[in-house]
């Protein structure tokens, strides 16, 4: 399933590119986060619990950024083990200077294979979709708390 | 798995390595490529398709086992998956199986009579590019399961299961567990719905006997719904490219050739022989004689498949249908004519068929007649135009099976000229017991067809008493010794292969009371003596009479002063063998099953033009299975076979996304037909005994591929005067009937030339 879409933030473009590339700060905007590993500036894993019609879904998540160009774009790879479901995501955002704050262009591709894959074909687009709403809310804020800091 | 040992409650696990180093691959039936597959009960190193087991835990109790199985750690990496058949084999499709080195796992060219012969005599050449059989099986309501125990005194396993072939199971899982097979004891109640679906549950077996030795404790599994459609058999999926059929104008079918490809999934359980079971039928109900058919089978990303009711032969029966209709609606011909014409007559059997299978006994156009007449057939431009009045399109059509039973295992031959197997036969012991009760055991395992029922009856016609003085041992227990080989309920085979089998045992018996009634009436011969009234008699002095239960008592318990010579034990087992022979493996020629019963149904149906939904408004289905030793039992098959055939024409199909995931895991995304979807059904029978079993039966049950056609073939109908689509698909839910309504031209082409 690809998803997509823009996001406009009264921040400079500095202030959202540090706020997406910091780990610590992406754990937040995470949904369900429980723990969080760093293990290099490009690599990072989280054990997870995604909030699924049918229950919750324990994931570790690996996450793997594949391509940078400071301050305008990003690419992560990222994939998910759990019982009954495996997460493969690619994702990119691309930043630019925009009225005075800043625009993100966004994209993913997630793929969910496995019996929660075959269960939850009906339920899978709606959540992600809520997830979305939700990491956008979270990052939103989190832009807001780096700039008046 | 060490943090699901962990959780209290938890007695052990299994792992795909364990099994690797415990077992050795599964036999596999195939020649090579397909034969170097690695088949082991538990995934070893690589996922081939989603429900594809790779460990096990055992527990005190079944959610504590799932908690804990969610504690199991697997590592996947994930591999680009192959989920169209039609791709397999593209040189950078991805493997399956490395052992194997390609995707390609049997292959072979049937060929009869001569494909140029057909042409020089034909009028026309009807093409047709692509035609598909879609994937569903038949969903027993209840789902596979075992309880193992293990025996470390003796080394013996005892699995209790609903395996419905159960000595199939034991020559598969004896060699990959190193162990002779009386180590394996295996015990079935009435199992449910089989379908063919329980055959290939010998993979979970293993698993369970690994684990019940493992942990010392016996080990219980009972499939959910979900696994079951995820893990467990699916029916063949199918497709049939490049077909060209030779008729002459006046509808006369000469002869058809294709390619056909079919889809076995991830691994073999019992394929390659959907390879050459079709074969059984191959040209249906009709009198072709060129024709070949290029087979290939590949494997898929998807469940494995097995045997589904009507295997094989379902696929190829609908193939043959929907080129007739489709022949008959290029040619602007009647499809009943066309049946008619071309249909193998009742004077022509037995009926040898260009292969050399022998349909033994039938009258196809009786039965299309009395089909017809079901459905009120010379109304029926009458009522399509009532239809139309109420903005409906309605469509009638016609679907066949022939239902070959009592399987000639050596057809397997013709796919590997190295399997031992050939012939069949099945086992039944009945015996006279101290108190004169007349108890029978059989080989087969009854799955509610009513066994039971049927065999009493069968005793009790030769016995001459009561079917409620007949006792029947409901199941199977290969330590009963009441099993041979082929022991097992499949393949349409009990009225023949198991009645037979209690017909000679009770005949064994009665023969043996004959000689111990003789003895004890001072020397009468058995001519001079009649069965009456539950005992023996003498025929010309009645009153000299024996009941069962004093033959019972003297052999058993009163026996000093009989002569010494009177070899009489009551207890007699008889093996039932059919007459086969060894195919010709060369020509691919030979007699591949023993009986042909055959069906007919015919479907009505209306179309709404705006949404694609339809509805079935009148139905009828016809059926000869030979002699009917019960027909209210017969009925129950016809109607259920009916449900099925609506099933996957309608409704049902597992549907796989483009990453290998099963959009129709479960009921709630696979519809089976409930009693409210059944349509109007009226039913007819002809009955034409055959003339190579010893009760004139034919084994039956499996004829749902002629509903799936009649469905196909009504749908087709419906749509002549909105576009004229050509419908190309076994199953039609409603979406896909308003797609061919909004693009008739989408799909398969057919195109005719002159020969």
């Amino acid at each position: 399933m690809n998803v997509s879409g823009e996001r406009a933030f009264a921040a400079p473009r500095e202030a959202v590119w540090r706020v997406m590339n910091d780990p610590a700060s992406m754990a937040k905007t995470m949904p369900g986060v429980e723990s969080f590993t760093v293990h290099d500036e490009r690599r990072w894993t989280a054990n997870v619990k995604i909030p699924l019609g049918l229950g919750g879904l324990k994931m570790k998540v690996d996450m793997d950024k594949v391509e940078e160009r400071e301050p305008e774009h990003a690419a992560l790879k990222i994939k998910g083990h759990g019982v009954g479901a495996m997460l493969s995501m690619t994702t990119s955002f691309d930043l630019a200077e925009a009225d005075g704050g800043t625009r993100m262009r966004w994209s993913a591709e997630v793929k969910i294979a496995g019996p929660v894959g075959s269960m939850g074909q009906r339920v899978i687009q709606p959540i992600v979709n809520q997830q979305v709403a939700h990491v956008l809310a979270a990052l939103e804020r989190e832009v807001q708390n780096a700039v008046a800091s | 798995v060490s943090k699901a040992l962990e959780l209290g409650g938890v007695y052990g696990t299994l792992t795909g390595d364990e099994v690797a180093l415990l077992t050795d691959p599964f036999f596999q039936l195939s020649t090579e490529p397909g034969s170097k597959i690695e088949d082991y009960a538990l995934a070893v190193g690589k996922v081939r398709f989603v429900g594809d087991p790779v460990a096990i835990v055992v527990a005190e109790t079944r959610e504590l086992a799932r908690d804990a199985a969610e504690l199991v750690e697997v590592e996947y990496e994930p591999l680009p998956p192959v989920v169209d058949a039609r791709t397999a084999l593209d040189p950078d499709a991805p493997v399956l199986h490395e052992q194997a080195g390609t995707n390609l796992v049997w292959q072979g060219v049937y060929e009869w009579g001569s494909w140029e012969d057909a042409v020089a005599e034909a009028d026309r050449i009807v093409k047709v590019s692509e035609l598909h059989f879609d994937r569903f099986n038949s969903t027993p309501l209840e789902c596979d399961g075992a309880l193992v125990e293990y025996n470390r005194g003796t080394g013996q396993w005892t699995i209790h299961t609903n395996n419905q072939f159960p000595g199939f199971a034991a020559i598969m899982m004896g060699p990959a567990m190193r162990v002779g097979l009386d180590r394996l004891r295996f015990v079935t109640q009435d199992i449910g719905g089989g379908f063919g679906n329980k055959i290939t549950s010998h993979p979970q077996l293993t698993a369970m006997c690994l684990l019940a030795r493992k942990l010392g404790r016996p080990i219980q599994w009972t499939e959910w719904r979900t696994d079951f459609h995820l893990s467990m058999s699916h029916g063949n999926e199918r497709w049939f490219h490049d077909t060209e059929v030779a008729v002459k104008k006046d509808g006369t079918l000469l002869g058809f050739r294709t390619k056909a490809l079919d889809d076995a999934g991830a691994y073999l359980r019992y394929e390659p022989l959907g390879g050459v079971i079709w074969a059984q039928v191959t040209p249906g109900m009709y009198r072709w004689q060129h024709i070949r058919v290029d087979f290939t089978q590949v494997a898929s990303n998807k469940a494995p498949v097995s045997p589904n009711r009507g295997y094989s032969r379902m696929q190829h029966l609908w193939f043959t249908e929907r080129v007739i209709d489709i022949v008959a609606h290029e040619l602007d011909l009647d499809p009943v004519e066309v049946r008619k014409r071309n249909y193998v007559r009742a004077e022509d059997m037995p009926y040898t068929t260009p292969n050399g299978c022998v349909y033994d006994s039938g009258d196809y156009a009786r039965m299309l007649d009395i089909a017809l007449e079901l459905v009120d057939y010379p109304s029926l431009e009458a009522r399509r135009a009532e239809a139309a009045a109420r903005g409906k399109l309605l469509g009638v059509g016609i679907g066949s099976t022939l239902d070959s039973g009592t399987n000639n295992f050596g057809q397997s031959q013709l796919i590997n000229p190295e399997l031992q197997f050939s012939g069949n036969n099945e086992v039944a012991t009945v015996k006279l017991d101290i108190f004169g009760e007349i108890v029978v055991t059989l080989g087969t395992t009854p799955q509610g067809q009513g066994h039971e029922t049927t065999a009493a009856q069968v005793v009790a016609d030769i016995l001459k008493c009561s079917v409620d003085d007949v006792y029947v041992r409901a199941g199977h227990d290969s330590y009963w010794n009441s099993h041979a080989g082929f022991s097992g309920t499949y393949a349409s085979q009990f009225a023949v292969t198991g009645l037979s089998a209690v017909k000679g045992a009770t005949e064994m018996l009665r023969d043996e009371i004959f000689r111990l009634a003789g003895a004890v009436f001072g020397g009468v011969p058995p001519e001079a003596l009649e069965l009456a009234d539950g005992g023996v008699r003498i025929k010309e002095n009645p009153e000299a009479f024996l009941p069962f239960m004093a033959c019972g008592a003297i052999v058993n318990a009163n026996n000093a002063g009989l002569p010494e010579d009177l070899d009489v034990t009551l207890n007699c087992r008889y093996v039932y063998r059919p007459p086969f022979q060894v195919p010709d493996v060369e020509r691919k020629y030979g007699n591949l099953t023993l009986t042909y019963a055959a069906q007919i149904h015919v479907a009505v149906i209306e179309v709404d033009p705006e949404t694609g939904y339809y509805e079935i408004v009148d139905y009828a289905a016809v059926d000869d299975c030979g002699k009917r030793i019960n027909p209210q039992i017969v009925e129950g098959q016809v109607m259920g076979a009916t449900a099925q055939a609506l099933g996957a024409a309608v409704h049902e199909n597992f549907v796989y996304d483009e990453d290998g995931n099963l959009l129709t895991p479960n009921f709630y995304d696979y519809h089976v037909p409930h009693a409210l979807d059944m349509p109007p059904l009226s039913t007819g029978f002809v009955e034409s005994p055959s003339p190579f079993t010893p009760l004139g039966t034919k084994g039956m049950g499996e004829g749902g591929g002629a509903g799936i056609h009649a469905v196909c073939a009504a749908v087709q109908d419906a749509l002549r005067s909105r576009g004229g689509a050509l419908v190309w698909d076994s199953c039609n839910p409603y979406h896909r009937v308003w797609e061919m309504l909004d693009d008739p031209g989408k799909g398969a082409r057919v195109t005719v030339t002159a020969a």
